[in-house]
């Protein structure tokens, strides 16, 4: 038996709906009784599947490597802290360029143009045509 | 009638209606793209612009705009994996993998080419079926209702691929979203379940972070990861033979584009239904109606039929959903209920009326519908070499502007900060259900019915007890469950038997 990814996986559903299980017996029958009927088969399946995945017999998927990942992922929260300080209007040029000049290793000159684009197209679009209200960053005037 | 018919025609055709139209065409072609603001928000948005307008040049600017955000959705689902209307998100399985292996004029123009012909046989149905079909609405109570949402969780096993721990998987995922439909306040007893102190799961999780999180980041990963653009290496096929390819895909495979429509224009006539279940049902026959395993297998790797199904669903839908709004008043999805909204505005009592007194209204909206998708499918055409050319251009030009996408697609659905924090938590969990090879597909499909099927189950129980088991229709609908459970397993056994 080798510890994997797949098995850790499987291991993380298990857990998942075993705390969904025990969290729903404590709730009224009615509340419960979705919660029940689902967790209850989701933990027995996700355990086959964990013996299966630490005896080495599963098929894996063809999903690209965790550097890759972790860079997109990093990215995603850096724009989720921007719109957080700064608000979506001011975090959407900014993470443009700085994407497409440090991630992307494009020209600052490209980098600058597309992140003006970016901004007219965002502004034409929700601000002037849509009117959709995008709340304030804490620095920008919002509030928590 | 036809002479009602040709009425219709020509109020959509008046100058004033018809310049509406192709204004709401215009925004609906927009933000059809965007994940977020589907067509439901759209209409909501606009709906104070229709105070002035006659009832006819109201719903040409409205449908237009409904219409064609349904059929642009597909647009960006295909060519980036993001799907651009919540409900619209199975044509990412089989059409992005078509972008990815260069075919995504071909994809387009079976998208593009299966809406059009869905959302001709749904405006047909509306016309036809108005006066016919109120004795289906009225059979169909709770008990029946649910039973739909179990036929809809059924098809996870033609979600699932093939063998038995795909299978294993796809049937855990499928229970993984029916329990993620269980977080936030329950509808009996009030109770707050999974809510970890948090206000902001009440409601539950809203569908578009869950969506976009778990389809569109993963892909964006592999494109990051790959360091190439959307068709990577793929040969250049002509792009405008490809759009060509994909059209005649659609004659190809008629019948099914016109079984499929006929199940968006089931599902959309029933109210409560839920539109999410129409495309996911039609993807789901699609793949049944595979010859063999081998075909099967065939799916989710980028089989156009994967995408002619749920094309023609998603707009057969939409006539679908307008037979028992303008027939009773009851709407069939959310947008459907914003447009009751608008018949009030209008003065218009959804009900016979709409059958005697304003007939030819009636038979406006359903010219809007078919006139809204040939203009629509034609402008695309035209537009398709260039639009697939977008899956040439290098990857780390179009990575920030893709995020871009998902991040206020998510955001403009609640303005809710923390639905990007769930889009980061759920793109994260596609990225490892990729990696490790348990399916996306079922866990959305359980997701979008899990709600429907608890509330329908409750009310279903408190009506009539176990006694719903036992009425006849339901008992229809379990067979007909079954033998989506079945089938796929009768075709391995008859292959194996081959």
């Amino acid at each position: 038996m080798r510890i994997s990814g797949a098995g850790l996986f499987s291991a993380a559903l298990a857990a998942i709906a075993a705390y969904a299980v025990i969290t729903a017996l404590h709730w009224p029958s009615k509340a419960a009784l979705f919660p029940l009927v689902m967790g209850i088969p989701l933990f027995v399946l996700a355990l086959i599947q964990m013996v299966i995945d630490w005896r080495g017999v599963s098929a894996s998927g063809d999903a690209p490597g965790e550097r890759a990942a972790l860079g997109v992922l990093a990215w995603m929260a850096f724009f989720i802290m921007l719109v957080f300080l700064l608000g979506f209007p001011t975090a959407v040029p900014l993470f443009i360029f700085g994407y497409l000049f440090i991630a992307g290793r494009e020209s600052w000159l490209l980098s600058t143009a597309l992140a003006l684009i970016a901004w007219g197209a965002f502004y034409l679009l929700f601000q002037k045509l849509l009117h959709f209200p995008f709340d304030a960053g804490v620095l920008t005037g919002g509030g928590l | 009638m036809i002479e009602a018919a040709l009425q219709g025609l020509s109020l959509v055709l008046q100058w004033n209606a018809f310049s509406l139209m192709l204004v709401g065409m215009a925004l609906g072609f927009v933000v059809g793209l965007l994940p977020g603001i589907g067509g439901a928000a759209t209409l909501a948005l606009m709906l104070p612009f229709v105070f002035k307008m006659t009832p006819v040049e109201a719903f040409a600017f409205l449908l237009g705009m409904h219409s064609v955000a349904a059929t642009t959705g597909d647009i960006t689902s295909i060519l980036f994996g993001v799907p651009g209307e919540a409900l619209s998100a199975a044509t990412v399985v089989d059409g992005h993998p078509m972008a990815k292996n260069g075919e995504a004029a071909r994809a387009l123009g079976a998208a593009l080419m299966s809406s059009l012909v869905g959302a001709v046989i749904g405006a047909a149905a509306l016309a036809v079926s108005i006066p016919i079909v109120r004795p289906l609405v009225l059979t169909f109570g709770s008990p029946e209702l649910f039973m739909v949402t179990v036929m809809g969780i059924a098809c996870i096993t033609s979600l699932s691929g093939q063998g038995t721990s795909a299978q294993l998987k796809g049937f855990a995922m499928g229970l993984l979203g029916l329990l993620l439909a269980n977080i936030g306040q329950e509808r009996q007893s009030g109770i707050l379940r999974f809510d970890f102190g948090l206000i902001y799961i009440w409601e539950g999780l809203d569908l578009i972070p869950v969506l976009v999180g778990i389809f569109a980041i993963p892909e964006i990963i592999d494109l990051a990861a790959r360091g190439t653009a959307i068709a990577g290496n793929a040969p250049a096929t002509r792009l405008g033979a490809g759009v060509w390819e994909g059209i005649k895909d659609t004659f190809r495979h008629f019948w099914l584009v016109v079984r499929c429509s006929a199940v968006g224009v089931l599902v959309g006539i029933l109210p409560g239904a839920g539109g999410g279940v129409a495309q996911w049902m039609a993807y789901a026959h699609a793949v049944q109606s595979a010859k063999d395993t081998a075909d099967r297998e065939r799916f989710g790797k980028g089989d156009v039929r994967g995408v002619l199904g749920p094309g023609a669903a998603n707009n057969s839908k939409e006539g679908g959903d307008l037979i028992p709004t303008i027939a009773f008043g009851v709407p069939g999805s959310g947008a459907m209920a914003i447009l009751l909204g608008a018949f009030l505005i209008m003065g218009l009592h959804p009900g016979p009326d709409m059958l005697t007194k304003h007939l030819a209204v009636t038979y406006s909206m359903v010219w809007t519908l078919v006139i809204a998708n040939v203009i629509t499918v034609v402008a695309c055409l035209a537009l398709l070499p260039y639009l697939a050319m977008v899956t040439r251009i290098r990857g780390s030009l179009i990575i920030p502007f893709l995020l871009l996408l998902v991040f206020v697609g998510s955001y403009t659905a609640n303005r809710q900060l923390a639905d990007l924090v769930v889009t980061l938590g759920f793109g994260a969990a596609g990225y490892l259900m990729m990696r490790f090879g348990w399916p996306r597909a079922p866990l959305v499909l359980g997701f979008v019915l899990g709600k429907l099927a608890e509330t329908y189950l409750f009310i279903s129980m408190a009506r009539y007890g176990y006694a719903w088991l036992a009425q006849p229709l339901v008992l229809v609908l379990m067979a007909l469950t079954a033998l989506i459970i079945v089938l796929p397993y009768l075709q391995e056994r008859r292959t194996h038997a081959n």
